[in-house]
């Protein structure tokens, strides 16, 4: 056996060594896989239910009861509460004890019964511009149904249309066009797939990270970093034996996430499997660089460990794994393609659910590889001078 | 006090000498603040839409431009002989729009032709927004060409919007940004001090010194909680520029608030640190139990009520919740103690029940005579 290889062995034996003995460190890489990954895909749903939806009735007549049952009936409000006085209304959304509330005015049936229009106030609460849309959406679909049902048949040849419940469109008026929505790739909507394929990959890059700058500056804030620079090994020996054992967890750990994810949330696997461990590994690497670099740069454990803290949140946040790209002022969407976990990200979710070809996952598989690489020449180098 | 002083002065000094522990106390809330309140947005802009017309006529070019029109959608070119499914399965586009030759001709003849949208869903939720977009797209379209007429309405809708009438994501994500901020740092180095001391030892001079459990806890704690009380001023400003906050009429609520959120994210970050007594398990125990958490159940992201019931309880336990609700309404409904009383008892249980389990955990440390 050659003697770099033999040192290589040495020295890794060592690192499985001491690894094996910090059980808290095995827990603390075997936990996000199964009990996070779970937790995170059951509870990111941005979908908006349980709204809660106030009612003043000041007109108090069999019309004005009519117009609320039929608002009520099909779209997924909670009437928590009637009022007489919109002043009560005014102070309940103020409490937060509603999101919206409607106000239905004293002439509401007279004003129906001469045959013109009536107007009811509708007051949401804003802060989340989010749900505040699209309470606004559901309302509105509920009224354009109460008015043709009401109104009856305006136009000839009217009639109403039953959309397809899952997708709650609001059927097209008659004579426009219609639209026909296929939805590729996840045709029931199921929402846990996108945040899991994305927090699968926000573990894989950020857990290799933290692990390897603490291992890494162990050494140093310990001393025993003397010993090691002693011994006959080259730093490029050293750190391949420190960080292979890193690597090798990291890969099983993937594993079991995309296992988790295929068991508990029926993640689909479309596209070529060793793309995705392929893909895996460099990011693992490309952490266990950011890892490094950052050991190589601190003093001290805290150090360290702060400064992973500041790298790691900017490149979740950009990588797009829990909000859309898209959706970024430009700057932000420029800054992105700097993170090497948006690459991770899109070939993830090539692979499991899209079965992305060829030709689109190389350029990312390529930019991912080349950010390992270059993270991993930089911390070498770093890990030298130290 | 005198002791609780001396401990906390002590720890200024380690923290002091720190530089770069200082410097990232500053920037870290400065860059990440920003980040967290301009990247994260739930509304869709800019959705790359393929456009395949096999009618090319002038009305199934004016159908088209319905959608060019919308900031939702942005029209991207495509390569003509590619099939619209592989170029949605390459990211060549979000959504493809497929109009069939006989599009006008159908309208002559009264009929209603079928467009097709093929959309990416998976995000099923961006992908379901899409489809209704589209589909409100389409109403319009029909509206102003004259195909439909405005149907007569019973009933009209007067739409206001309290507290945020742009409908501004800034606003939302914002304010609550400024609450992921002040968990993180405090924490962070609350935990780390504390493990530190086991992993040196330095804690057995805590220990043999006359210095009481609680004194070192509150010693410890005081230097943090002014640290985050800095950040909280920064984080504040930034708020002020870039994220259109308004200073609320009654700003002891915010104060108050902030104060019991520090304490308790510090007191969480020392639990942490007293449980694990090894400063990466500690700071990974800080990174699940109050960031990621907090990132994605504490309504910074998602409404805690959209939050599955079977996980909601656990939104309940961490501070960030009912501390992004307290700044919520004070700065974007501007609503006083009535209405903030409720989070604000449930952060102080929280401090306490936090400070609780600190003494619990360094009893060991009380010698009595």
């Amino acid at each position: 056996m050659p003697a770099a290889l033999r040192r290589y062995f040495a020295l890794a034996t060592k690192e499985v060594q001491q690894l094996r003995r910090n059980r808290v460190l095995l827990v603390q890489l075997m936990l996000p896989p199964t009990i996070v990954l779970i937790v995170f895909g059951y509870a990111l749903n941005p979908k908006v239910r349980d709204l809660r939806l106030g009612v003043v009735d000041e007109s108090l007549t069999a019309e004005s009861r009519e117009f609320i049952d039929s608002l009520t009936e099909n779209v997924n409000f909670d009437v928590t509460h009637e009022y007489v006085r919109a002043q009560e209304a005014e102070d309940a959304l103020n409490r937060l004890d509603l999101d919206v509330f409607i106000v239905i005015p004293n002439d509401f049936s007279r004003t129906l019964g001469r045959g013109q229009t009536a107007e009811v106030q509708v007051v949401t609460d804003a802060v989340d511009a989010n749900t505040a849309q699209i309470a606004q959406g559901y309302l509105k679909m509920a009224l354009e149904e109460y008015n043709t049902k009401s109104i009856g048949d305006p136009i000839p040849g009217y009639r109403f249309r039953s959309t397809v419940a899952r997708s709650a469109h609001p059927a097209s008026p008659p004579g426009a066009p219609q639209v026909q929505s296929a939805y590729l790739y996840n045709p029931g909507l199921v929402t846990s797939w996108h945040y899991v394929t994305g927090v699968m990959s926000i573990i894989m890059f950020i857990n290799a990270s933290l692990v390897a700058s603490a291992l890494a500056v162990k050494e140093k804030e310990t001393g025993t970093i003397e010993q090691l620079l002693m011994t006959p090994a080259q730093t490029g020996e050293m750190l391949l034996a420190k960080t292979s054992p890193v690597f090798v967890i990291m890969m099983l750990v993937l594993l079991i996430s995309l296992g988790v994810g295929m068991l508990v949330f029926d993640l689909p696997v479309r596209g070529e499997l060793w793309l995705f461990v392929v893909a895996g590994a460099w990011a693992v690497l490309a952490g266990i660089g950011i890892g490094v670099m950052v050991a190589t740069v601190s003093k001290s454990q805290q150090q360290a460990q702060l400064l992973t803290f500041f790298v790691n949140p900017p490149i979740t946040l950009l990588s797009g794994s829990t909000s859309p790209i898209e959706n970024m002022p430009i700057f932000f969407q420029k800054l992105s393609y700097l993170d090497p976990l948006r690459y991770l990200v899109t070939i993830v979710r090539g692979v499991t659910l899209k079965a992305a070809p060829w030709s689109a996952l190389w350029p990312n598989l390529v930019a991912l590889a080349t950010f390992a690489v270059i993270l991993f020449a930089i911390s070498a180098w770093r890990f030298r001078k130290t | 006090m005198k002791k609780i002083l001396a401990q906390a002065w002590k720890e200024f000094m380690l923290f002091r000498r720190d530089k770069l522990l200082i410097l990232l106390a500053v920037l870290m809330p400065v860059v990440l603040m920003l980040l967290a309140g301009g990247t994260q947005s739930l509304r869709l802009r800019n959705v790359s839409l393929l456009v395949y017309d096999y009618d090319n006529t002038m009305l199934s070019r004016t159908y088209v431009e319905t959608y060019g029109a919308a900031l939702t959608f942005r029209i991207v070119p495509r390569k003509i002989d590619e099939s619209p499914e592989r170029a949605l399965s390459s990211w060549r586009g979000r959504a493809a729009l497929i109009i069939p030759p006989n599009f006008e001709r159908d309208f002559r003849s009264g009929g209603e032709p079928v467009v097709q949208l093929m959309i990416d869903a998976t995000d099923s939720n961006a992908a379901t927004a899409l489809g209704n977009y589209a589909q409100s797209l389409n109403t319009n379209f029909a509206l102003k060409n004259g195909i439909i007429q405005i149907p007569a309405k019973a009933v009209r809708m007067q739409q206001r919007l309290w507290f945020n009438p742009g409908l501004s994501n800034r606003l939302y994500f914002g304010t609550g940004a400024l609450g992921l901020m002040l968990i993180i740092f405090p924490a962070l180095l609350a935990a780390l001090t504390t493990a530190k001391e086991y992993e040196m030892g330095t804690i057995i001079q805590a220990y043999a010194s006359s210095l009481t459990a609680v004194q070192w806890i509150l010693g410890k704690a005081l230097v943090y909680v002014l640290v985050g009380i800095v950040e909280f001023v920064i984080c504040f400003a930034i708020g002020l520029i870039a994220f259109d906050y308004r200073l609320p009429t009654d700003p002891s609520v915010l104060l108050v608030a902030t104060l019991l959120y520090l304490l308790a994210g510090v007191f969480f970050g020392m639990i942490m640190g007293n449980a694990t007594r090894s400063q990466s398990a500690a700071i990974q125990g800080v990174q699940m139990g109050s960031f990621l958490l907090s990132l994605l159940l504490s309504g910074y992201l998602f409404a805690v009520h959209n939050i599955p019931p079977q996980i909601r309880w656990i939104s309940d336990f961490l501070p960030a919740t009912h501390y992004v609700q307290i700044v919520r309404n004070s700065i974007l409904r501007n609503v006083g103690w009535e209405t903030s009383l409720q989070p604000m008892v449930l952060l102080l249980i929280l401090a306490v029940v936090f400070f609780g389990l600190n003494v619990v955990q360094t009893r060991k440390m009380q010698f009595k005579g």
